[in-house]
C-alpha cells in the first residue's frame, strides 16, 4: 500500500507537545515547510486555531473534507459530517493512548489487580499454546 | 485600695510559684494519612510491606498492623516519615485499638541481675520473648481487621504481596 | 518465608560534578541527575529525600559490613531538567563523578 498519509490541507493531526497535548486538530493551511495553521475545532477538540510547528503534531489516517484556511463554522461541519471524532475513537491509536492514560491513574493497589490480570491471561495463552503444541 | 490584713505571718511564706505548663500536642500527621489507610513500609526490617495504619499514637508515630497473619508484620509503631500512604483504604471501624498506647511498646526491663556469675553472662544474646499480653492484643486487633480485609476482594493478596519499584518506574509520577 | 528478592525502594541517581562556575567549585554541593526525572516539576517529589552514595571498603567494621554509606539529601533543584543538588555529610570524593547513588523514597510527603 502506498504511503498515503500527507501534509494536506484537511488532515487531522494529533498535538503531542504543548498545552493542547493528547487533542486532535485539523490543518487549514500549510505556513510554510516548519508550520501549519490548525484549528480544532475548538467546540469539538478543544484545540483553538494556531499556528503550530510540524514537530509537535503527529499525522492520523484520517482527513475530512474542507477548503483552505476555511472558517471554523465550516470544518466544525465537516468534522460532524465525516464523523471524525467516533472514527478516532474506534482507531487502534487512540485505544492505545487512553490504555496508557488509565493505567497511569491507577492507584497501587489498581496496579496489583492489574497485575495479577495480566498473569491469568499469560497463564491462559500458555496454557492454550501447549495444548495446540506450539 | 485593699485593707490590711489583720494576720501577717512572722514567718515569709514563698507563694507557690505559677508553674509554666507547656502543652505538647501529638505531631500531626499528614492528610493523607488516617485510620484505615494502607502504607507502604519504606525502610527498615518490614521494607516494601504493605501494612493498614490503624491510629496515629500520641507521640506522632503510626500504629499499624500486617495483620501478621497476612504479610508478618506484628502491630508496631512507625514513623510517617518511612512510609508512602496509598489511597486505599480498609474500614477499620469494627477494629478497636483504643487499649494500644506507646506505653504498650515499651520495652520490659530485664530482669535485675545478681551475682557475678550473671555479670559474667550479661552480654550472651537472648531469646526474644514476646509477652502474652502482646500476643493477645495481636489476636484481638487481627482477628477484626482481618475481617475486614476479608471483605475487600482481592485485598488480602494485596496486603500479602510486598511493594518494590521495577525498571522505568517513575515514583514521581505514580499514584500510590 | 519465601525467598524473595529484597524490593527496590530507591531510584538511582548519576554524579555529574559539583555545583561551579566557570574557573571555581563548590565541593559541597553535589550535582545528581535522577533516573526517569527531566523536568523542575518532577523535582519536587524527591526534595529532601535522602541520598546513599555507597562504597565497597576492604575491612569490614564491626558489625561485619563491607559496605560504607555516605548519606546526604536533595536541597533543590539545579537548572530545569531534572537535576539536583545534594549536600553529604561528607563531600563527595572526585572519583565519585561519573558514579551512582541510590535517592531513598524518604523521608514521604505522600
Amino acid at each position: 500500500m502506498p504511503f498515503s498519509r500527507y501534509v494536506e490541507v484537511g488532515r487531522v493531526v494529533l498535538v503531542n507537545y504543548g498545552p493542547e497535548t493528547g487533542k486532535l486538530a485539523t490543518i487549514i493551511d500549510i505556513v510554510d515547510q516548519n508550520k501549519c495553521l490548525i484549528d480544532g475545532p475548538e467546540e469539538i477538540t478543544g484545540v483553538s486555531r494556531q499556528v503550530i510547528p510540524f514537530t509537535r503534531i503527529a499525522l492520523t489516517d484520517f482527513t475530512v473534507k474542507i477548503q483552505r484556511n476555511a472558517r471554523t463554522k465550516t470544518l466544525k461541519k465537516a468534522w460532524e459530517e465525516a464523523d471524525t471524532m467516533n472514527k478516532w475513537e474506534a482507531s487502534s491509536w487512540a485505544k492505545k493512548l487512553s490504555a496508557k492514560k488509565k493505567r497511569a491513574s491507577l492507584s497501587d493497589f489498581g496496579r496489583f489487580k492489574a497485575m495479577v490480570a495480566r498473569k491469568q491471561k499469560s497463564e491462559i495463552i500458555s496454557k492454550k499454546m501447549t495444548e495446540l503444541g506450539a | 485600695m485593699t485593707a490590711t490584713p489583720r494576720y501577717y505571718p512572722a514567718e515569709d511564706v514563698k507563694p507557690a510559684k505559677a508553674v509554666h505548663k507547656v502543652k505538647q500536642n501529638p505531631p500531626r500527621v499528614r492528610a493523607s494519612i488516617t485510620p484505615g489507610t494502607v502504607l507502604i513500609l519504606l525502610a527498615g526490617r518490614f521494607r516494601g510491606k504493605r501494612v493498614v495504619c490503624l491510629k496515629a499514637l500520641e507521640s506522632g508515630l503510626l500504629l499499624v498492623s500486617g495483620p501478621f497473619k497476612i504479610n508478618g508484620v506484628p502491630l508496631r509503631r512507625v514513623n510517617q516519615a518511612y512510609v508512602i500512604a496509598t489511597s486505599t483504604k480498609v474500614d477499620v471501624s469494627k477494629v478497636d485499638v483504643k487499649s494500644i498506647t506507646d506505653e504498650h511498646f515499651s520495652r520490659t526491663k530485664d530482669a535485675a541481675k545478681d551475682g557475678e556469675e550473671e555479670f559474667f553472662m550479661g552480654d550472651a544474646p537472648k531469646q526474644a520473648v514476646v509477652s502474652d499480653q502482646r500476643k493477645a492484643d495481636q489476636k484481638k486487633v487481627d482477628d477484626a481487621l482481618t475481617k475486614a480485609v476479608s471483605a475487600v476482594p482481592m485485598l488480602e493478596a494485596y496486603l500479602a504481596a510486598q511493594f518494590t519499584l521495577s525498571s522505568g518506574d517513575k515514583p514521581h509520577l505514580m499514584k500510590f | 518465608m519465601p525467598n524473595t528478592r529484597p524490593p527496590r525502594l530507591h531510584v538511582d541517581g548519576a554524579i555529574l560534578g559539583y555545583q561551579r562556575g566557570l574557573r571555581t567549585q563548590n565541593n559541597s554541593v553535589s550535582l545528581i541527575k535522577i533516573k526517569g526525572v527531566d523536568s523542575k516539576d518532577e523535582v519536587d517529589f524527591y526534595l529532601g529525600k535522602k541520598v546513599a552514595f555507597i562504597t565497597k571498603s576492604e575491612t569490614a567494621d564491626k558489625f561485619g559490613n563491607k559496605f560504607r554509606v555516605n548519606w546526604g539529601k536533595v536541597c533543590r533543584a539545579h537548572g530545569s531538567n531534572g537535576v539536583v543538588r545534594c549536600t553529604f555529610r561528607r563531600n563527595l570524593p572526585p572519583q565519585a563523578i561519573g558514579g551512582k547513588v541510590r535517592v531513598m523514597l524518604y523521608p514521604s510527603r505522600v
